[in-house]
């Protein structure tokens, strides 16, 4: 009797325990209501701009009263997942920061509104940055508005520079006759003239660039890859001797482990290539004497093109209010807030408003990565990086190790 | 069966038949005490059921779609029937990957074991304090998140100024000056191997060391008195009894150590991985997720699955049948 009864509390307890359980089914996320948007942008814009962000919002709810702005701030290495899962649960944001080599995989897939119609009314969209109007379209129509770019500079020791009686080097070769004469008054154990990671392939590629090359080229409707092409490879030679003479880093490391203005801060380099805002973390130490100069070129008077990075803002195809979205991305990205992103030492979207700072100087000769839709997966599958660990290391000769690189960009580009 | 068990056996159903059957009497009360043990696992293994099945069910199912962004944007995905598996199976990558994920797997495996078990017994031999000590500083790496224990590796190999190179240099090993501990996939698979065993032996170390109270003190003693050294000992004394333990944690270890994502991953970084260090967690990862290929990347965790079951099953009947035939 007494097991009996207390079977039967037990089986009682249990089957409410899993039906209480079984009851907390994920529900679909209440609509935002219409009396609200959602807007992604970046940690970069929490820490470095939060102001501007502010002012946008303030206008945008004068203009639109009873409607709010609920700004998420969200992280280069995981806002893609995060946002492939709103996609799938069908809550999106309104607006969302996309990396400029992010845009074309998801405005493939159809994940964005088509803004071609509203083009004209987003402020100076006539002198859009030509690399930066190019990441927003795809077929013909824009999906994204461009934000703001980023360029590559180098960060520099002016006391280093001045002990080595070294002006700012207007070419290539200057350069590495500076780097050597650092290395010379320098000789610290790993102690590098140019920090730069063997990998980084963000500066390796500015090489190929400069000789005239590139990575790949639409062929008809097919990618061809363009890394074995005599150009392209007399850059990475270049890229290769250069490596040789100024940098002391790991030649199969990456860009960010360690950090090139950690090593700087810790007084084991004398100079480091990079985004201009690298400025920011040089250290207490050597804050003062450090200045940027745009990366010369190999031939004389003009500068290396560099990676031109940058954000787009794009409306998801799946948001609410399209045309509030719209409205937002026009208020922030209008020639006052533009302005003022080019305050903080960032790049403007427009050329009529460029200045003559280093960031700016840097950004009249760019590159930009092939704009395939698959071109992130060539990325992730760390083709180019590969291929320089082989050609640093020696493992394989610069033709073998381009060859390689290619066929695998082909393969991956068309699949 | 034997011929003497056959007619022995039809000597037990004649007497059976002779005897008039008496049936337990049939009432409520037996039926519910019969059934009530099912009824009290049934929630746990409902739960359980739509916990694991119903996820595993739609995952065999996504592995017959094709579903990638596109797809995930329309929120439906279109049947392809094998295509994904067939993919994945002709994929020259993935076999590599599966040989070289084998060959971690039993490294790691074995390695875990037998420094788990050395270092059991070594509790077995020691004082009581250094015993408490011992077993403190296993329970400590047990609970370390491994997140935060890959993030404390890293600092320690760092190249420029980690404490690895630092010692090694002053103990003039060798000259360690920066030098890059994952600068080939050699050094990169070894340190994650360092890693996960370290993360591993704590658990095989305290189950080790509850079997080894079954192994009773006499048997060891008799075995002792009759000239056995302490090899024999363990393997005609110790070993026989620990078997089903030693069973439950090499079919665990393979299964977690085979499907390893944190430690790879976080410590040699995405930049890192390529063709010649991803193992099969990482190589699921950058197909199914990076790629944005959520298909394949289903035909992936199947064909995992699969394998994972294959070697457990493999390595179970193994042990079982040579316990049968030791018995």
């Amino acid at each position: 009797m007494k097991v009996r009864f207390l079977a039967a509390a037990a089986l009682a307890a249990m089957l409410a325990v899993a039906a209480s359980t079984a009851s907390a089914r994920p529900s679909a996320p209440a609509r935002a209501a219409a009396n609200k948007i959602t807007v992604w942008l970046q940690v970069d814009a929490q820490s470095g701009w939060p102001n501007l962000v502010a002012a946008a919002n303030q206008q945008f709810e004068a203009k639109h009263p009873g409607t709010k702005v609920d700004v998420q701030y969200q992280t280069w290495g995981d806002h893609l997942s995060k946002f492939d899962a709103t996609l799938a649960g069908g809550n999106t944001p309104d607006v969302i920061e996309m990396g400029n080599t992010e845009m074309t995989k998801y405005m493939a897939a159809g994940a964005f509104a088509n803004l071609s119609s509203q083009k004209g009314s987003f402020a100076n969209s006539k002198n859009w940055l030509k690399g930066l109007a190019a990441s927003g379209v795809y077929n013909g129509k824009t999906y994204g508005v461009p934000y703001y770019a980023g360029s590559r500079v180098v960060t520099y020791r002016t006391d280093l520079f001045r002990k080595a009686r070294a002006k700012t080097p207007t070419s290539l070769a200057q350069f590495t006759v500076t780097a050597k004469r650092l290395k010379k008054q320098n000789s610290k154990r790993g102690f590098s003239p140019v920090y730069i990671a063997g990998t980084d392939w963000y500066f390796a590629m500015s090489f190929v660039y400069d000789y005239g090359g590139s990575i790949a080229s639409l062929k008809g409707r097919k990618w061809v890859g363009r890394l074995e092409s005599k150009k392209a490879r007399a850059g990475l030679a270049a890229y290769k001797r250069f490596f040789t003479a100024a940098s002391r880093a790991s030649k199969t490391g990456t860009e960010n482990r360690p950090q090139p203005y950690d090593v700087y801060s810790r007084g084991q380099a004398a100079s480091i290539v990079g985004p201009a805002w690298f400025s920011c973390c040089v250290g207490k130490k050597y804050t003062k004497s450090t200045k940027q100069f745009v990366m010369p070129s190999h031939v004389k008077g003009q500068g290396m093109p560099g990676f031109l990075g940058g954000s787009d803002l794009a409306v998801p195809a799946g948001s609410n209010d399209k045309s509030l979205a719209a409205d937002w991305i026009r208020i922030f990205t209008s020639t006052a807030g533009e302005k003022g992103l080019q305050a903080k030492g960032n790049i403007p979207n427009a050329t009529n408003l460029l200045g003559n700072s280093v960031n700016e100087r840097a950004a009249k000769r760019s590159w930009f990565v092939p704009t395939a839709k698959n071109w992130v997966n060539v990325e992730n599958g760390n083709v180019l990086r590969t291929m320089l660990a082989r050609i640093l290391t020696g493992k394989a000769t610069i033709a073998q190790a381009t060859a390689f690189a290619d066929s695998n960009i082909e393969l991956t580009l068309n699949q | 069966m034997t011929s003497s068990e056959i007619s022995g056996g039809k000597a037990l159903a004649a007497e059976a038949a002779l005897r008039p059957r008496r049936r337990r009497p049939f009432t409520f009360a037996r039926f519910v005490r019969g059934i009530a043990p099912y009824l009290l696992i049934l929630p746990v293994v409902v739960t359980i059921a739509a916990i694991l099945g119903y996820p595993l069910y739609h995952l065999a199912r996504l592995s017959f779609q094709k579903y990638g962004l596109f797809e995930l944007i329309a929120r439906h995905g279109t049947d392809v029937g094998w295509a994904n598996y067939s993919s994945v199976l002709h994929d020259h990558l993935f076999w590599q990957v599966l040989v070289r994920t084998i060959v971690f797997t039993v490294a790691n495996v074995a390695l875990a074991i037998g420094i788990g078990t050395l270092l059991a017994l070594l509790l077995t031999k020691v004082s009581s304090i250094v015993r408490v000590l011992l077993t403190a500083g296993l329970v400590l790496a047990w609970a370390m998140p491994p997140v935060v224990a890959v993030q404390v590796w890293i600092w320690i190999t760092n190249p420029e100024n980690g404490v690895l190179n630092y010692v090694l240099t002053q103990l003039h090993v060798g000259d360690y000056f920066q030098h890059d501990w994952l600068a080939t996939p050699f050094s990169q698979l070894s340190l994650t191997t360092s890693l996960i065993v370290w993360g591993a032996i704590p658990f095989i170390v305290v189950t080790v060391y509850a079997g080894l109270a079954q192994v009773s003190h006499e048997l060891v003693e008799a075995a002792e008195i009759d000239g056995a050294r302490p090899w024999r000992v363990f393997k005609d004394v110790t070993f026989p009894i620990l078997k089903p333990i030693f069973l439950i944690l090499t079919s665990l270890s393979i299964i977690w150590d085979f499907g390893v994502f944190t430690q790879p991953y976080l410590l040699i970084e995405q930049p890192r991985i390529n063709a010649s260090n991803e193992l099969m967690g990482i190589y699921l990862f950058e197909e199914g997720y990076l790629k944005t290929d959520f298909g394949r990347g289903a035909a992936i965790s199947i064909l995992m699955l699969l394998i994972v079951a294959v070697l457990s099953i493999v390595y179970v009947r193994k042990m079982v049948r040579a316990g049968d035939e030791a018995a």
